[in-house]
């Protein structure tokens, strides 16, 4: 495998060093594109490779470095590339970490390819605004997730008696009730910090988009201190109980089976869940995903979605590639194809999702972002990391994955935490 | 103490060959400064240099690069009032004895045992040794799988028919910083062992004999004899378990990612969450410099030790 | 006197088998596809011997577009640890000879700030690194790796050795000096000849704590330039993708495999080692 490589490589530079005398010759340097992604596994890793697959089909040659485990290496990898000042000549990047690093490197201006494709309007107001700064389009959306996504299980619905899944919390507290009395854990959950900050997230977005807007991505003091947190602490609480206890740390992967299998009911998890529910065996038979409770009625979408930001390179043929890059990602085409492996729905909202290759899931949550656009209920998602800095989303969750382990903090006690985290970390 | 000394230089006079002895002996005095400084100033100038630094930034306002506006202890400040360092700290406390008691006591334990004159010692040795090779994300997530009350241990033995055992400290706020302790200790025992059964092999046979002589049992000899030799062994011992339970990391990340909650975060955990996954360098050098003085107040003590030790040899 | 002995071996075998529980769980779980493993629990006997996980773990899996499994990762640990754990451990008996023997003014606080590089957290040197290494254009290359691994392994290397030659009796070389040795013929002909089984010590501490370390690899390299422990984490779970606990089992047991044939076959010189004086 190695030598295989090795000898792509060396064909590679010489194809480099013959290039020059052609390139200069056409006048247009072959397109050439470095990225960076946190994309390595599983179905992010197939789609990214994909993707990579289109843009060699393009004409363009695609050097991408994937960096294994977590948001945190990726971030630090692209640190020292930009320190070292080796930006890479794209990185994913994402909500408001967007325009805190476009201060520390130079960023190219995306504005005459976004308005020569006709795509800012096609995507969602918030998350154009994440991708635009300092007023240009400096950065651009791949694919959305919707956050507050409910999950069930077709045999723990049968066990418990449930003919239809929960469309607000006190229809949600009563299933959890029935499934709890029926021998079954309600919610199936994950043990990783993002995952209980999610579950806040998810209980205020379904009880009020409104304050969730206010709250959390504008950390209104009042808000925070509002009523509608304090419920949403409270229902926090009751889901916490629901959970498996003996989850720990571990991946919420980890509950697939049971919860296939009947023994859990619920599971609140964004989109991609489905990929994993279809790669550990299950049908579409075995479960339903619809948009998690909302109390207010109307469709409320709380968006987690992957940009890319483009950095300023010198190099002739990493800009080329730059350009070649975006207008690939802008093409619907493009993000038909992605969305179609990774299991979330397209950044463009235009995108026709009737087609074979998506799931009902996913044409139910693009219906669900479609409808809360004009709406003003597309929410950002705070657990990852769309609302607000990664400080302070990361000040946060401490707050909100400790209310959720301790049963002995109060609603009240956590709502007071919550306040005084955001004022310390500001 | 090395055993026999090869005095090979003693029969070689230096003036076998006078011209070529004096322009070794030129370049050897040329060299030698080099030789001294160079690999010294590299050893030490980097860490005075990086504390130096760190300790610079602390006081910055640093994002996610170093800046160089001065913002005085606000970062201080900031970073002690989270609840994530105060726990650390009082994590630190208990983690770092009931680490370095228990790694010590194990390792004590097993080297006592095998130095028994116990058959196959070689292989019993190679089984205790073995957890040193592994890195501490494997540690952690091996650990990990096997703490989970629902996937590992308890599991299995509730699967197996008793169906009350319960072990599950990992999930319980107040005992998962247990946990941490069980994993480090299986990797780092072995370490412990083999320092002890090395002072416990370098005991004087003579005084062995003496004390047999003497009369002294079997157990005695060794509690009377043999047990105070290993006095500056546990020294060494215990620096080196600290040091390990101070810079403890990927371990927690892999084993409990920090929680139950945050209930599980240690300091170096804290360092790294500032500088990089909130980008706040600043606050992030700031918990660096406040480990390190807090590493600083527990290796005062040893070092006054130390001096007060070498100056009762010299009188 | 033979109870003593029942409960002596007892006592061993019992904790033997403990301590081999983690291993155990690890190779069997090798031996288990993922469906299995995810389908009942972490501990347990493969229905099926699933010997397609050491396949995958070695050549196949992929991190992202680069399906080639841990295998070059291998090659680079290897190139990484080896001139990393040789030179830091030369330079590490050098100094240690230096403040050990050949006392000069400030030389115990030299040895104090040489110390205090070992309780340094990794955490806190990852952005002067990024610096130092950038000036350098060290950054993505497996000898900028090496270069940290020299440096700030000789914290230990040195502490290691110090302790080690302090118990060299000073009279051998002010008799060696009297003879007109200098430093290096010194070093030499007294030093290097009493070292061995401190230079295996550090050897099996360097090679081990570099095989295995994580962060800098990460950050500092990308793509094909990574260790080996760069494309372990690949193999654990990302927030999107469940884990695949058999071929991570097997890609863990790959990539411990030299730590621990150096640790099987180094240990007895280790205790050796220790036993010659490095605990003094």
């Amino acid at each position: 495998m190695l030598n295989t490589t090795r000898r792509r490589l060396l064909a590679g530079s010489a194809a480099a060093l013959a290039m020059p005398a052609v390139a200069r010759a056409q006048g247009a340097a072959k397109p050439r594109i470095s990225a960076i992604s946190q994309w390595s596994a599983g179905s992010d890793g197939a789609a990214i490779s994909a993707l990579g697959k289109v843009f060699e089909e393009n004409g363009g040659t695609w050097q991408h470095n994937p960096v294994p485990g977590f948001t945190t290496e990726m971030m630090n990898k692209l640190r020292a590339q930009i320190l070292a000042g080796d930006p890479p000549a794209i990185s994913q990047l994402k909500g408001p970490e967007i325009a805190a690093w476009s201060k520390i490197a130079p960023t190219v201006d995306l504005d005459p390819l976004v308005k020569a494709a006709g795509f800012a309007d096609k995507v969602p107001a918030d998350l154009a605004k994440s991708c635009q700064p300092g007023g240009h389009w400096i950065a651009l959306p791949l694919q959305v997730y919707r956050v507050n996504t409910l999950f069930m299980s077709a045999k723990g619905m049968q066990r418990a008696g449930i003919a239809k899944a929960p469309a607000t919390w006190a229809e949600f507290n009563d299933a959890a009730a029935k499934m709890k009395a029926a021998g079954m854990i309600p919610v199936a959950n994950g043990g990783i910090r993002w995952d209980d900050g999610m579950k806040f997230e998810i209980a205020l977005a379904g009880i009020s988009p409104d304050a969730y807007r206010r709250a959390i991505m504008q950390l209104d003091e009042a808000a925070l201190k509002g009523k509608e947190v304090l419920a949403a602490f409270e229902q926090l609480r009751r889901i916490s109980n629901w959970m498996d206890p003996k989850i720990a740390a571990q991946h919420w992967s980890v509950n697939l089976p049971a919860f296939l299998k009947g023994d859990m009911g619920m599971l609140l998890m964004g989109g991609w869940a489905q990929g994993s529910f279809l790669h550990a065996g299950a049908t579409t038979a075995d479960f339903s995903s619809g948009s998690g409770p909302q109390d207010s009625g109307a469709p409320c979408f709380d968006l987690n979605a992957d940009c890319f930001i483009f950095w300023q390179t010198k190099a002739p043929d990493l800009q080329a590639g730059q350009k070649l890059f975006a207008d690939l990602v802008m093409r619907p085409a493009t993000q038909e194809m992605y969305s179609k492996i990774t299991g979330s729905i397209p950044a463009r909202t235009d995108v026709d999702l009737t087609g074979p290759g998506f799931s009902e899931g996913q044409r139910n949550s693009a219906q669900n972002l479609r409808e809360a656009i004009p709406q003003n209920r597309v929410l950002l998602s705070l657990a990852h990391n769309m609302a607000q800095s990664n400080g302070v989303t990361a000040a946060m969750i401490d707050v909100l994955t400790e209310y959720v382990h301790n049963a002995d903090i109060s609603a009240a006690d956590g709502q007071k935490r919550l306040a005084a985290a955001v004022e310390n970390a500001l | 103490m090395p055993g026999s000394l090869p005095l090979a230089l003693r029969g070689q006079p230096a003036a076998r060959r006078p011209a070529a002895g004096v322009w070794r002996s030129r370049l050897g005095a040329l060299l030698t400064p080099v030789a001294i400084w160079v690999p010294l100033l590299i050893a030490a100038g980097h860490v005075v240099l990086f504390t130096v630094w760190t300790t610079w930034i602390s006081f910055t306002a640093s994002k996610l690069v170093p800046d160089n506006a001065l913002v005085g202890v606000r970062n201080y400040r900031v970073v002690m009032r989270t609840a994530n360092f105060q726990i650390a700290y009082t994590n630190l406390v208990i983690y770092g004895l009931g680490f370095v008691a228990l790694a010590t006591v194990v390792g004590l334990l097993l080297a006592i045992l095998l130095d028994q004159r116990v058959r196959g010692e070689n292989v019993l040795r190679a089984i205790f040794l073995y957890p040193l090779a592994v890195s501490f994300v494997v540690t952690g997530t091996v650990w990990s799988w096997l703490l989970n009350p629902g996937l590992g241990i308890q599991k299995l033995v509730n699967d197996l028919g008793w169906t009350s055992f319960r072990f599950d400290w990992v999930v319980q706020q107040d005992m998962a910083i247990y946990t941490l302790i069980i994993a480090a200790t299986w990797q780092a025992a072995g370490f412990a062992m083999a320092l002890f059964l090395a002072g416990l092999r370098s005991v004087d046979g003579d005084l062995i004999k003496a004390a047999q002589i003497d009369g002294a049992g079997p157990w005695r000899t060794y509690r009377r004899v043999v047990l105070p030799t290993l006095w500056p062994i546990f020294i060494t011992v215990l620096v080196i378990l600290l040091q390990f339970a101070i810079k403890t990391f990927d371990l927690v990340r892999a084993l409990t990612g920090g929680g139950p909650g945050i209930s599980t975060t240690l300091p170096a955990l804290v360092v790294y969450d500032f500088m990089f996954q909130r980008g706040e360098l600043g606050r992030g050098s700031a918990a660096a410099v406040l480990m390190l003085l807090s590493l600083v107040v527990v290796l005062a003590p040893y070092g006054i030790f130390v001096r007060w030790q070498r100056r009762r040899r010299q009188a | 006197m033979k109870g003593t002995r029942i409960i002596v071996y007892a006592a061993l075998i019992i904790l033997a088998l403990l301590f081999l529980v983690p291993l155990g769980v690890v190779v069997l779980n090798s031996l288990r596809s993922n469906q299995e493993i995810a389908a009942t629990s972490m501990i347990g006997w493969p229905h099926r011997f699933a010997f397609g996980n050491y396949a995958e773990a070695w050549n196949r899996f992929c991190m992202a577009e680069h399906c080639w499994g841990i295998e070059p990762y291998m090659v680079n640990s290897l190139t990484m640890a080896i001139p990393a754990t040789i030179v830091s451990t030369l330079l590490g008996a050098l100094a240690g000879y230096s403040i050990a023997l050949w006392r000069f003014r400030g030389d115990q606080i030299v040895f104090g700030l040489v110390t205090l590089g070992i309780f340094l957290p990794e955490q806190m040197k990852l952005i002067p690194w990024v610096i130092v290494l950038r000036d350098l254009s060290l950054i993505n290359t497996i000898s900028g790796l090496i270069l940290i691994h020299i440096v700030q392994g000789m914290s230990f290397t040195t502490l290691f050795c110090r302790n080690y030659y302090v118990s060299i009796p000073q009279d051998l070389l002010k008799a060696a000096r009297v003879d007109g040795a200098g430093f290096f013929r010194v070093f030499w002909r007294i030093v290097l000849p009493l070292s061995p089984p401190i230079l295996v010590v550090t050897v099996i501490w360097q090679f081990t704590g570099i095989w295995n370390e994580f962060l800098y690899g990460v950050t500092f390299n990308s793509g094909e330039h990574q260790p080996v422990t760069a494309a372990l984490i690949a193999l654990s779970a990302a927030i999107t993708s469940e884990p695949l606990y058999g071929v991570q089992s097997a890609a863990v047991l790959i990539a411990a495999l030299p730590t621990l044939l150096v640790y099987l076959f180094g240990g007895r010189y280790f205790l050796r080692g220790l036993t010659a004086g490095a605990v003094k």
